[in-house]
């Protein structure tokens, strides 16, 4: 192994004499410094900012004064999606997913103000985050670095000079590579440094953030082989700068953008206002309660004066009107549930086409992998949007059974008409106080591991391909020595 | 002419010269390709929603004109808009994935309703759109790098060099024609599936040759800084690398930088206190003294003001009163939220001055028209379609006329957009 380190130290005091090599791992370090403080100051403020909104929602709804059940109902609740505290290393999708829902009865909101939208297009290309440099640039800064490693040797001559001292082929791959690893870990360090304060400080789990370190490890590692594996197949160092800067101009920014592309071409997802129609028009099927005659709420009562043993609506214990609400929003959110599934189905499916052009770039699969354990991924958001959902139903349906038990049918029939009844309808603000706060449950470590599976299979593929690729470029180098 | 097409020869003789080009015009012509598919969807898709709004219409005109209600016409009555895409609209996607380009609207307060987003894939997004405007401003000037790096230095290592400036009849010249010949081939590679597409899409000649001549000019631009590197004199292989770096710091890291600085220097929470304070103006609309709300209406829209007073505990128009007030007690704050967000994108346009990058994608999405200003161009004319709806209600609310089958019909239509 000795004779690995001592090329490995040769290179690396190569490396140090060169200006571009010596300029570019700083810029790369600098930049990565930059990333890690403006991104976890932001994740911070972002955080607090949507908690601050979060307590003024809770206290807005709890501060309402007395009321009929149902305009609270219409009043509704703002919830916000926390970030989680890794977004500082890997904020994913953030910025594209709204970070706050509108809950109210009988209708589903979208979630709202993703900074995209509220952005320039400047957002589009791309955020500076400890994540983004270390998928995109710190592969193009070992690119600068070692494309020469072993071309240059061969282009001047020196390789046949390192064999006549008797070192191998292996040794010399072995020994560019370490170096070249060096270099890596040395990017690497702001980044994990980063990692390692999120956990410890900023209470990031810290498996995930293991998990994350090693796929970056792994994905540097990956390039680093990349690089001498070029190189040492190249004649001339200049080909082989070529043909890695085309490898990552095509691996890091050209197929990660022609995958969604072609994704979103095989699994196109229906439009928000499509969906919204096709609930309603499932919804009148069901049963239409603008509808007098309509046959399912006509069974519905007829069930419910059974159950109660009455004939008539108005001899029930409990307001007919609230009972008819808790149905309507029955239906309305099995059907909320239904479409949300299908287009959760639909979102799978363009992720896993998304993904298996990782075969093409690793950047696509460590981009998934990454998100997913920084729980900044889609199915992050999808959990937030369930969440929300359930909460919604939760609370309209709270809502609506104090309808159902705290307003009599009388007063609510004749609310508009008797100034009386329109007051005892307005029930005691007490009640809102009774409403659970909502409270966002994020990842397990069990859902980030499943979420981060495809990804981290892929990236494998890649580490163990460029490690056999790399035992044949030694191979090639021995023949050509000897 | 002769000079030219021989170093057309010499040119088209280098390995890596053929196959740049045909790679460049394939992934020009690829982008124009999806562009123009990605197009014909939206189109498609605004056409497709026509007849399912239709329907959803009528399924509320059923049951609402039976009793005639003018408020519950109002209140349950979508209203779609759209925003057609701009012929252009292929070449550079922008944000019409992260944006609806199909909403709908009720006469009901706009503040909780213009806000509302898409549904589409976030994780499909991140990456950005494979886009004509995303090849001429990351992938050409990778290419232009690959057959410019060397142009001297390569000479300079045949050792050719002062063979050539001797035999040159004009050095000057010879360089010019060796540079014009790359960059115009480059340029032909990209213009051309573009020019084709403008023309498939009916783009205006003037919008499509100003795109057209940003094009040239950013190519221009990078082989200047090429021209700047080769002046060094340093190897090919420095040259390339020192390119390739500079092409990272203008087209990725500075714009990352400088985002982080707009979208720190213009924050824009606004958009959710506006919502939140929108909330409780509408709904505090239901606890004010009845009579006091109509006089805050009347003071914007005094027609209405000799009209029957409202008693009993409801009436629509008190309702679309309060709603409409909501709106309007978020004025400020809706035009602050504006103002952030036009900062953002007039410091985005300022920065495109100076970065050659941004200033080509800000040219280019403002005239396919998909950017910002583009999503919020869109929002105006939701506001004032919305602003029609709502006078459209008001002589049957507040003059008590019932809402007919026929009258659905006569409501205001979404008016086609301007292209």
């Amino acid at each position: 192994m000795s004779r690995v380190t001592r090329i490995a130290a040769h290179e690396w005091r190569t490396m140090r004499r060169s200006r571009v090599a010596q300029l570019a791992v700083l810029m790369l370090i600098v930049l990565s410094v930059v990333a890690a403080l403006t991104a976890i100051a932001q994740r911070n403020n972002s955080d607090a900012l949507r908690d601050r909104f979060q307590a003024q929602a809770d206290q807005e709804f709890e501060g309402q004064p007395a009321r009929h059940p149902h305009r609270m109902v219409h009043y509704g609740h703002f919830v916000f999606r926390p970030l989680p505290a890794l977004a500082a290393f890997d904020p994913g999708v953030d910025a594209f997913t709204g970070s706050t829902i509108f809950l109210e009865g009988h209708r589903q909101n979208s979630a709202n103000f993703g900074d995209v939208r509220q952005s320039s297009l400047l957002a589009r290309f791309g955020q500076l985050t400890p994540a983004f440099v270390l998928q995109v640039l710190a592969p193009l800064v070992l690119i600068f670095v070692g494309f020469g490693a072993v071309s240059r040797e061969r282009e001047s001559g020196t390789l046949r000079l390192l064999a006549a001292h008797g070192a191998t082929a292996r040794n010399l791959v072995g020994g560019k590579a370490l170096a070249l690893g060096g270099v890596a870990a040395l990017m690497l360090a702001p980044a994990l440094a980063a990692l390692l304060w999120l956990v410890v400080a900023q209470g990031a789990p810290g498996l995930p953030a293991l998990g994350l370190a090693l796929a970056y490890v792994a994905y540097l590692a990956m390039w680093v082989l990349i690089v001498i594996i070029v190189s040492s197949f190249a004649h001339h160092a200049r080909t082989a700068l070529m043909a890695l800067l085309g490898i990552w101009a095509m691996t890091t920014i050209l197929v990660p953008r022609i995958a969604p592309d072609v994704a979103v071409g095989l699994a196109p997802l229906p439009t928000r206002l499509e969906t919204d129609i096709a609930i309603q028009r499932d919804l009148r099927k069901i049963g239409d309660s603008h509808n007098p005659d309509d046959p399912h709420f006509a069974a519905f009562k007829a069930r419910v004066l059974k159950q109660y043993g009455v004939r008539r609506v108005e001899d029930l214990p409990l307001n007919y009107r609230g009972l008819l609400a808790m149905e309507g929003e029955a239906l309305t959110s099995r059907l909320f549930d239904d479409y949300a599934s299908r287009q959760f189905t639909e979102q799978r499916r363009q992720g896993g086409i998304a993904i298996s052009f990782g075969l093409f770039s690793p950047a696509i699969a460590l981009r998934s992998l990454s998100m997913a354990l920084a729980g900044t991924d889609l199915e992050g958001h999808r959990r937030f949007l369930q969440q929300a959902e359930a909460y919604r139903f939760d609370i309209v349906q709270r809502l609506n059974r104090l309808q159902a038990e705290a307003v009599t049918y009388d007063d609510d029939s004749n609310r508009n008409k008797d100034p009386e009844a329109g007051r005892r309808v307005r029930i005691d603000a007490e009640h809102w106080h009774e409403v659970p706060d909502f409270v966002y449950r994020g990842a397990g470590i069990n859902e980030k591991l499943s979420a981060a599976f495809p990804g981290a299979v892929v990236l494998l593929l890649w580490l163990a391909g460029s490690a056999i690729a790399i035992r044949l470029a030694a191979r090639r180098l021995g023949e050509a020595l000897s | 002419m002769s000079l030219l097409a021989h170093e057309l020869r010499l040119f088209l003789r280098q390995r890596i010269a053929l196959p740049t080009l045909i790679l460049m015009a394939l992934l020009s012509a690829a982008a124009v390709f999806s562009g123009i598919a990605e197009v014909r969807r939206q189109n498609e898709i605004i056409a497709r929603i026509q007849p399912q709004q239709a329907e959803d219409v009528s399924a509320v005109r059923a049951w609402v004109s039976k009793d005639g209600d003018a408020g519950s016409a109002a209140y349950y009555t979508f209203h779609a808009t759209w925003d057609t895409p701009a012929p252009l609209a292929f070449a550079a996607l922008g944000q019409r994935d992260v944006a609806p380009y199909v909403l709908r609207v009720r006469a009901l307060a706009l503040e909780s309703q213009i806000h509302e987003g898409e549904n589409y894939n976030p994780e499909m997004a991140l990456p950005g759109r494979f886009d004509w405007a995303f090849v001429l401003t990351y992938l050409a000037p990778l290419f232009l790098i690959a057959l410019l790096h060397d142009l001297h230095s390569s000479e300079r290592e045949a050792r050719r060099m002062d063979a050539l400036q001797v035999m040159a009849r004009s050095p000057l010249g010879l360089w010019m024609r060796r540079i014009g010949l790359r960059v115009g081939l480059l340029f032909a590679a990209i213009a051309l599936p573009f020019a084709a597409g403008a023309a498939w899409s009916g783009a205006g000649l003037l919008d499509a040759l100003i795109i057209l001549a940003l094009a040239l000019a950013y190519l221009l631009f990078w082989a200047a800084i090429a021209l700047l590197v080769a002046g060094w004199r340093m190897g090919s292989v420095a040259n390339a690398a020192t390119l390739a770096a500079s092409w990272l710091a203008l087209t990725l890291i500075l714009p990352a930088l400088a985002l982080l600085a707009i979208n720190a220097a213009f924050p824009v929470r606004q958009g959710v206190e506006l919502t939140l304070a929108q909330r409780e103006a509408v709904h505090g609309g239901w606890d004010k003294a009845k009579e006091a709300t109509m006089q805050a209406f009347f003071r914007h829209h005094p027609e209405w003001r000799d009209t029957t007073p409202v008693a009993g505990g409801f009436h629509w128009k008190w309702y679309f009163a309060f709603h409409h007030l909501g709106d309007l007690s978020v004025a400020d704050q809706i035009n602050a939220y504006r103002n952030g967000l036009e900062a953002r994108d007039r410091w985005t346009r300022w920065l495109g001055l100076l970065l050659p990058a941004v200033g080509v994608q800000v040219a280019t999405h403002r005239l396919a028209d998909t950017d910002l200003a583009a999503q919020l161009a869109y929002q105006d004319r939701i506001r004032s379609f919305h602003g029609e709806l709502r006078r459209f209600y008001y002589p049957y609310l507040f003059n008590d006329v019932p809402f007919r089958e026929a009258d659905f019909a006569k409501a205001p239509r979404w008016a086609r957009s301007p292209f």
